[in-house]
Formats: structure tokens, C-alpha cells, sequence
């Protein structure tokens, strides 16, 4: 990325500043008007991609809002973070949507959340603020985290019509009928197959970036860790690492390996779960008895090594809560080759199931071309052929010294979204033994000390649905300025509305769950 | 008269009591196999009984066929459950057209059903009447088309006079028409009560459902009545399987000690027969939807063969 810096500089001359970063992150500043030519270099000549884009309100400080577009390129671990500031008062930047489908949601949240328009943007409608909302913009430092609104009496979102002889719609949600979170699916079908599929989101905004704002970072962790329930060891470690960026603090090494190990424990019990939610929803009930008991297992495992079965409380600013007295014990040996056993088994019950296999395959596919277009990450983004994983591509915790193999599958069906899922989880049992084999003695954590004020630290960790990315700005008194949060949730809803269509609407259950996205990360 | 009343009042009280029995008993069966404790095998009177005490949400688009629907099903289902043999060979009530009537007295029904679905509405309902059309429209001629292979060899369409010639015969169930007939009745039996891999009758994904979205806008006493009528309906189909291909301690006529005999195997088949539907719920996923008539059309090429073997052998 630094020879990519250098170019750029010779380009834009003195347009273009390079900020302070870090080694592995570097920053350049240009004019909010020159980020499209400055992304479009990027990523037609440097083949990088747009990993996330989001704003920054400085209007007390700088007189000025900031974008941030974060880019990464492949075999690159260094990040690229191109800021464009934007005058306070002409509060709009150029949008990057027509081009770059990928960033659609997150421009749209910063129209909604700081009120600076995206120009040119193709569908400039509300998002992360549903439509009946009054005209605020919860994330401009002016507005207060205790202010209450009016009850809302705007207008509600009108869905694209559905028209044509026996083409209709069906509405389903916010509320489902299942145990699962909200969300507004508007189906238009004609007889059985999806036309197309309209995404309602946000249901459970619940105002997290903005929460983060004036809190101390040690506070922040279990912010972060309930970002998403069932990721809350991926996000609590995403967000620790930010921090950890933005004071300097070196975590030790044995730290850092308990990270991988819980961080691998984290994925499996998620994947085991998903295959068999996969299996239920195609009415194999049975594979999804054993998978909840292999669950069950790991829970406890989890709740043996970290006191909490959903790994909550265990990661901390400077390493990890809890030592594990010598090594992990016998009971992660002992449980990992259990489960191991178990795991086999079910996957041999699910691969003799042809009825299962009949309803799993070339359903639901998403076109590696499509899913790279959109910027899929994750579980969906590898089985439709997007090899990217921040675990190889960016290492962080002890990643590095660890060898793997990432399952990649061009497809893109249910099928091999729940194969992917079923080779990480092998994969992870290996990772886990290699890294519990050499569990280097000394400290589990660091004392932590206070960020450096108006430093700024990005950190990315690949949760067990893809890539979950932390930028942080430290304020005074080791207390948070702002911190985004991106869930890989967020990137991979566009791949279901691509996976559904021609579909019939039977199928949508079973191809929702090969996703398994998380509204509450999504929506924040 | 007094006689003939006692019948129908036995066969009535039969009916209602044993048909959420053989649900609460499939429904435990399939969670022991799934290593779950399950909800025990009397839950589904339970949850009749809760039913019928909560008050109801009509719609405001429904119209009378709305309300209509759970009598009419229940009723038709009842009486087509009176002309089956249970216990005795002699059915209670033998209307015109013998097993024709009972084919029809659930057509009733799943008619009524179905518009009941359309008429609340909600785009669940017309989704789950298309879908249970579309699967009826195999499952039905399929159904005559088995039963007629066992009337050809009775000579009758009445049911009574069918089983009581099977009772006659009692290994003619190995007969190859009779094997046929009974595989084409068994899928008809897993269409028609809405089973994997046909319909999942525990799913709460309201876009895989069959049955259950039709009577999605139902609730309360309404909801009881359809639930009541579909556990009977199952208990009715199961029974027509069991008493005209294993007729083994069938009873011709209604005797004290018939009947009892008649009862206990009654249970013993229902057992057997009933571990059957679990073993194929458990081992099997649920058919993707459109794959769901090519099973019905394999369904029926065995009621057509079964027929045509009744010629040939």
C-alpha cells in the first residue's frame, strides 16, 4: 500500500496528505470531490477493494464532517484509509453507489445519521432511520444522547409496487413466527417464484456508535460485545484491538494465542448451530437434534474455559480476563476430540440424507460475479468464489503462525454455504489444537493504559460470518470519541435479495438461514 | 333404532377421543427419536381444551364462509368418520355411494379449508390453499383409485361389506394389488395429513407451510375445531388402511366382546402403523415444494397399477 500511497502522491501533489497511521494502516487526506477519481484509481489499477465507508463529525474542532473509505487489496495485509473532509457547512460528499453497489446501505446511514447528502446516490431513500422519522441526525455531536423525540408522524416507506395478473405480494415480518429477530421481508411473487424481495432493516437500532461516544474504553468492551449476541468474543476482540492500536499497548502472546483459541471456539459452536438450523429448515429435523447437542457441548466447554457460555466478559483492553492455570486442561482436549467424533457423524448423517442434499443444492445461488460485485464477505462471500478472509489477509492475535486451509467453492448455493461452514469448522479444529499445543507461557493481559487523545486506530476480525471491522478515535481521559462498528451482516443482506430471485418462495426459509445474518449487527 | 344409536354414539365418542391420541402419540414418538422429552402424549387435548376457552380474532375482511368453515369441517369429517370401520366391521352409518361418500365428505372439507384461507385475506391463506389444491388435485384420485382396487375385489363399494370381505381373506394384503393399493393409501395418508416430506406440520416458518398457513387468521374455539377435525381426519384415513389391509381380529358385527377384542388390536395397529409415519418423518427432509407432485404422481401410477393388477392376478 505504500508504493499505492507513493503513486497516488505523485498524482494529486498536494492535494493528497498523509496522515499518522500505523504500519499496517496508512492514512491519506484528500477533498471529499476528488475520493471518486482518488477510488476509482484504486480500485481499477490497484485492484483494491472498498471495504467500508463511514463519517465522522468534527464540526466543533475542524469546522469540517470526514468521510472514511477503507480500502485493503488482496496479498496486501496493510490497510489503505482515505479520508475526505467535507466542509460543515455544504454537508455533502459524492456518492460512490452507482459505481460501487457494495457501499449502497452504509452512504445512506450517513445521509440519515449525520445528515450529509450523497449526491448522485440511485435510491437516496431512508435507511438506517426508518421514513416516518422527524428530520435529526443522531450521530452530529449536536445532538444530545437524551434528547426525546416526538412521537413519529411522518409518512411510512412506501414499497415498490407489484403489478401484473397474479403477481402479489406477501409481507412477512417484523415480527416471524419463530424465535429470530426483526426485520421486514416484502416478498412479490408470482405463484410460487420471487419476483424480487424488498429488505426492511433497522427494526433494532438501537443507537450503539452513538452510545460509544464519551464512554471509557473499558466500558466500551461490553458495548462491543453485544453488537451481536452470538459474536460477542469476535466484536468484544475487534473492538479491544482498536483500542489497544490507539494507546500502544503490546498484548502478550499467550494472550494473544487464548484470543485465536476463543475466537475458533466461537466459530465452530456458530457453524455447528447454522448446519443444523440449515437441516431443520428443510424439515430434516433429526440432523438438527444432534447438531443443538454437539452445541450444547461446546457451550459448556465455553463456559468451563470462560465462564460464560456465550464468551462474554473474557476479552479485555490488554489480552484476556482469565488465565487458564498452566494450559487450557483436559477440557478442551478432551471435549474438541468428542466433538470432533460427534461433528463427523453428523455431517455422514447429513451427506446420506438425498432428500436433504436434493433440497440444498442450486437453491438459493448467488453468482460469484454478483457477490463480488456487492462486496459479499464471510461464509456467503466464500462459497460463491470471494476468497477473502481477514484472518490470512489481515493477521491479527496469533494468526499468523498458524496454517489452514480457507474453503473457497464457486457455486454459491445453500449447499456449499453450509460446506464452507462444515470445512471451517474441521479447520478450526485443527487450528485450535496447534494453537493450544503451543500455548506460550507468561502473562494472560497488560495493564491498560489511556489512548493517546485524537489518535485513531482501525482493527478487523474475521467473526464466524466474515469480516467484522472496528475505527476508533480516542477522546480525553482515555474516554471514546467515536467508534463505528461494522458488522459483516451489513455487506451481505444485498447477497440474500440477489440469492432469492426465481426462487420459490418455499425455499426462502433454507436460504436465509444459509446466510444466517444478524439484524442486531446490522442495524446497531 | 336403539341399537343402530348406540353405534353412532360409540363410534362418535371413539373419534373424538382417540384422534388427538394418535397425534399426541406420533408427536412423542418423533421427540423420543429426536432425543427430546416432547411435550407427552396427551398434550393435544390440552391444547384443545385451551383452545376451546380463549376468545377469537376474526378478521375484518372475513366474511360468513369464514366461520362457516370449522363446522362444516368438522361435521364432514365426522360423518366420514362414522362410515369407516373402526372396532366392528359394520360401520355405523352407510350413506349412498359407501367409501365414494367418505372421499367426498373430505373433499368437503378441504374445499371449505381452502376458502376459508382465501376468504381471511391474507396472503398466507391463498398460498397455503393453492399449495393444498395442487396436492389434493394427486392425493384425491389417488385415494379413489386405491379404493377401488379393494372394492373390485369385494364387489362393493360400501366399507362395511369391503372389510368384511378382507376379513374373509386375511393374507389377500400380500396380494400384489393389495401392496400396491396400500403403498399409493400410505403416501396418501402422509399428503393428506400434511407430513414431512410432504408439509411439516411442526414448522413455524409460515412460508413452507401447507396446511398450517391456510388456517393461519384461525384462533380459539374456530382453531380447535380445525385442529379436532384434522386429527380425526388423520385417525379416519388410518383406520380405512388398517382395517381393509390388516382385517387380523376385525369383529364382523358389534358384540360386547368384539368390540373390545376389535379395540385392543385397534391400538396394536395403530401402534405399528403410526411408527411408520414417524420413521418416515425422522428420516427424511421435507420435499421441495415443486417436487411434492411428482411424489403424488408416484402416488397415484401405484393406485393405477394396483388397479389394473386387480385384473391381472
Amino acid at each position: 500500500m505504500r508504493s499505492v500511497v507513493e503513486e497516488l502522491k505523485q498524482e494529486y501533489g498536494e492535494r493528497l496528505r498523509a496522515e499518522p497511521g500505523y504500519p499496517d494502516q496508512l492514512v491519506v487526506s484528500v477533498a471529499i470531490d476528488d475520493v471518486p477519481a482518488v477510488a476509482a484509481t484504486l480500485r481499477e489499477w490497484h485492484g483494491a477493494r472498498l471495504v467500508t465507508v463511514f463519517a465522522e463529525d468534527r464540526v466543533a474542532p475542524e469546522g469540517a464532517f470526514y468521510n472514511y473509505y477503507v480500502f485493503e487489496r488482496a496479498g496486501d495485509p496493510c490497510y489503505l484509509v482515505v479520508r475526505g473532509r467535507i466542509p460543515a457547512e455544504d454537508p455533502r460528499f459524492p456518492s460512490l453507489a452507482s459505481t460501487l453497489p457494495a457501499v449502497n446501505w452504509e452512504e445512506r446511514e450517513i445521509q440519515d445519521w449525520f445528515g450529509i447528502e450523497a449526491e448522485g446516490h440511485p435510491n437516496p431513500r431512508r435507511v438506517a432511520l426508518h421514513d416516518h422519522w422527524p428530520d435529526v441526525h443522531p450521530l452530529r455531536k449536536d445532538f444530545s444522547l437524551n434528547t426525546v423525540l416526538p412521537p413519529f408522524e411522518g409518512e411510512r416507506h412506501v414499497y415498490r409496487p407489484t403489478l401484473g395478473e397474479g403477481v402479489f405480494q406477501i409481507p412477512v415480518g417484523p415480527v416471524h413466527a419463530g424465535i429470530i429477530e426483526p426485520g421486514h421481508f416484502n416478498f412479490a411473487v408470482a405463484g410460487e417464484p420471487i419476483l424480487y424481495l424488498q429488505l426492511r432493516m433497522f427494526y433494532k437500532h438501537k443507537g450503539i456508535e452513538k452510545l460509544f461516544e464519551g464512554m471509557p474504553a473499558a466500558r466500551g468492551v461490553y458495548l462491543a460485545e453485544s453488537v451481536s449476541g452470538d459474536s460477542a468474543f469476535s466484536h468484544g476482540t475487534g473492538f479491544c484491538q482498536a483500542v489497544e492500536k490507539a494507546s500502544g499497548l503490546e498484548v502478550p502472546f499467550r494472550a494473544q494465542v487464548m484470543r485465536t483459541i476463543l475466537l475458533e471456539l466461537e466459530r465452530i459452536y456458530n457453524h455447528v448451530a447454522d448446519i443444523g438450523a440449515i437441516a431443520m429448515d428443510v424439515g430434516f429435523v433429526i440432523a438438527n437434534a444432534h447438531a443443538a447437542r454437539v452445541r450444547e457441548m461446546l457451550l459448556a466447554l465455553n463456559e468451563e474455559l470462560t465462564g460464560s457460555r456465550l464468551l462474554r466478559g473474557m476479552v479485555c483492553i490488554g489480552g484476556v480476563r482469565r488465565d487458564w492455570a498452566g494450559g487450557p486442561g483436559k477440557a478442551l482436549g478432551q471435549t474438541l476430540e468428542t466433538v470432533e467424533r460427534e461433528f463427523r457423524d453428523l455431517v455422514q448423517l447429513i451427506q446420506s440424507s438425498d432428500s436433504t442434499r436434493d433440497r440444498l443444492e442450486r437453491t438459493g445461488i448467488l453468482r460469484p460475479e454478483k457477490a463480488a460485485a456487492l462486496g459479499i464477505v464471510g461464509v456467503g462471500g466464500r462459497a460463491s468464489g470471494v476468497d477473502r478472509d481477514v484472518r490470512r489477509d489481515h493477521p491479527y492475535a496469533a494468526y499468523g503462525n498458524l496454517t489452514w486451509r480457507i474453503p473457497v467453492y464457486s457455486e454459491g448455493d445453500v449447499q456449499r454455504r453450509m460446506q464452507v461452514r462444515i470445512d471451517e469448522v474441521r479447520e478450526s479444529f485443527g487450528m485450535i489444537r496447534d494453537a493450544a499445543a503451543n500455548l506460550p507461557a507468561g502473562e494472560h493481559r497488560t495493564p491498560a493504559r489511556p489512548m493517546e487523545p485524537g489518535r485513531c486506530a482501525l482493527s478487523a476480525v474475521e467473526g464466524w460470518r466474515g469480516e467484522i471491522l472496528y475505527w476508533l478515535r480516542a477522546g480525553a481521559a482515555g474516554r471514546l470519541e467515536r467508534c463505528k462498528v461494522k458488522d459483516p451482516s451489513l455487506n451481505n443482506w444485498p447477497a440474500l435479495v440477489e440469492a432469492v430471485e426465481g426462487n420459490i418462495i418455499a425455499d426462502f426459509p433454507a436460504i436465509n438461514k444459509s446466510f444466517n445474518l444478524s439484524y442486531s449487527g446490522t442495524d446497531r | 333404532m336403539m341399537a343402530a344409536l348406540f353405534k353412532v354414539m360409540a363410534q362418535l365418542v371413539l373419534l373424538l377421543l382417540l384422534a388427538p391420541l394418535v397425534s399426541g402419540f406420533i408427536k412423542t414418538a418423533k421427540a423420543r427419536l429426536q432425543m427430546r422429552r416432547g411435550p407427552g402424549v396427551l398434550q393435544p387435548y390440552r391444547d384443545l381444551h385451551k383452545l376451546l376457552r380463549k376468545g377469537m380474532v376474526i378478521p375484518n375482511t372475513a366474511s360468513w364462509l369464514f366461520s362457516a368453515t370449522p363446522y362444516v369441517v368438522f361435521l364432514a369429517t365426522l360423518l366420514a368418520g362414522l362410515m369407516v370401520p373402526m372396532v366392528a366391521a359394520d360401520t355405523p352409518v352407510g350413506l349412498v355411494g359407501g367409501v365414494l361418500a367418505v372421499v367426498y365428505l373430505l373433499g368437503l372439507g378441504r374445499f371449505f379449508l381452502a376458502l376459508g384461507g382465501l376468504d381471511a385475506g391474507s396472503s398466507f391463506g391463498g398460498l397455503g390453499s393453492s399449495r393444498e389444491m395442487t396436492i389434493a388435485a394427486l392425493a384425491e384420485p389417488t385415494l379413489m383409485l386405491a379404493v377401488f382396487t379393494v372394492a373390485i375385489g369385494a364387489g362393493s363399494t360400501n366399507l362395511s361389506q369391503m372389510v368384511a370381505a378382507a376379513i374373509g381373506e386375511q393374507w389377500r394384503f400380500l396380494a400384489p394389488s393389495q401392496v400396491l393399493a396400500f403403498a399409493a393409501l400410505f403416501l396418501v395418508l402422509i399428503a393428506e395429513t400434511g407430513r414431512i416430506p410432504v408439509d411439516n406440520p411442526a414448522t413455524h416458518l409460515e412460508l413452507t407451510m401447507i396446511h398450517e398457513a391456510m388456517i393461519l387468521e384461525y384462533s380459539g374455539p374456530y382453531l380447535a375445531l380445525i385442529e379436532w377435525a384434522a386429527s380425526i381426519k388423520q385417525l379416519l384415513l388410518m383406520a380405512l388402511l388398517i382395517n381393509v389391509f390388516w382385517p387380523f381380529g376385525l369383529p364382523a358385527g358389534w358384540s360386547a366382546g368384539g368390540v373390545a377384542a376389535g379395540a385392543g388390536w385397534l391400538a396394536v395397529k395403530l401402534a405399528v402403523l403410526s411408527a411408520g409415519v414417524v420413521l418416515v418423518e425422522t428420516t427424511n427432509a421435507k420435499l421441495r415444494l415443486f417436487r411434492v407432485p411428482e411424489l403424488m404422481a408416484v402416488a397415484f401410477t401405484l393406485g393405477a397399477l394396483a388397479l389394473a393388477s386387480t385384473f391381472l392376478f
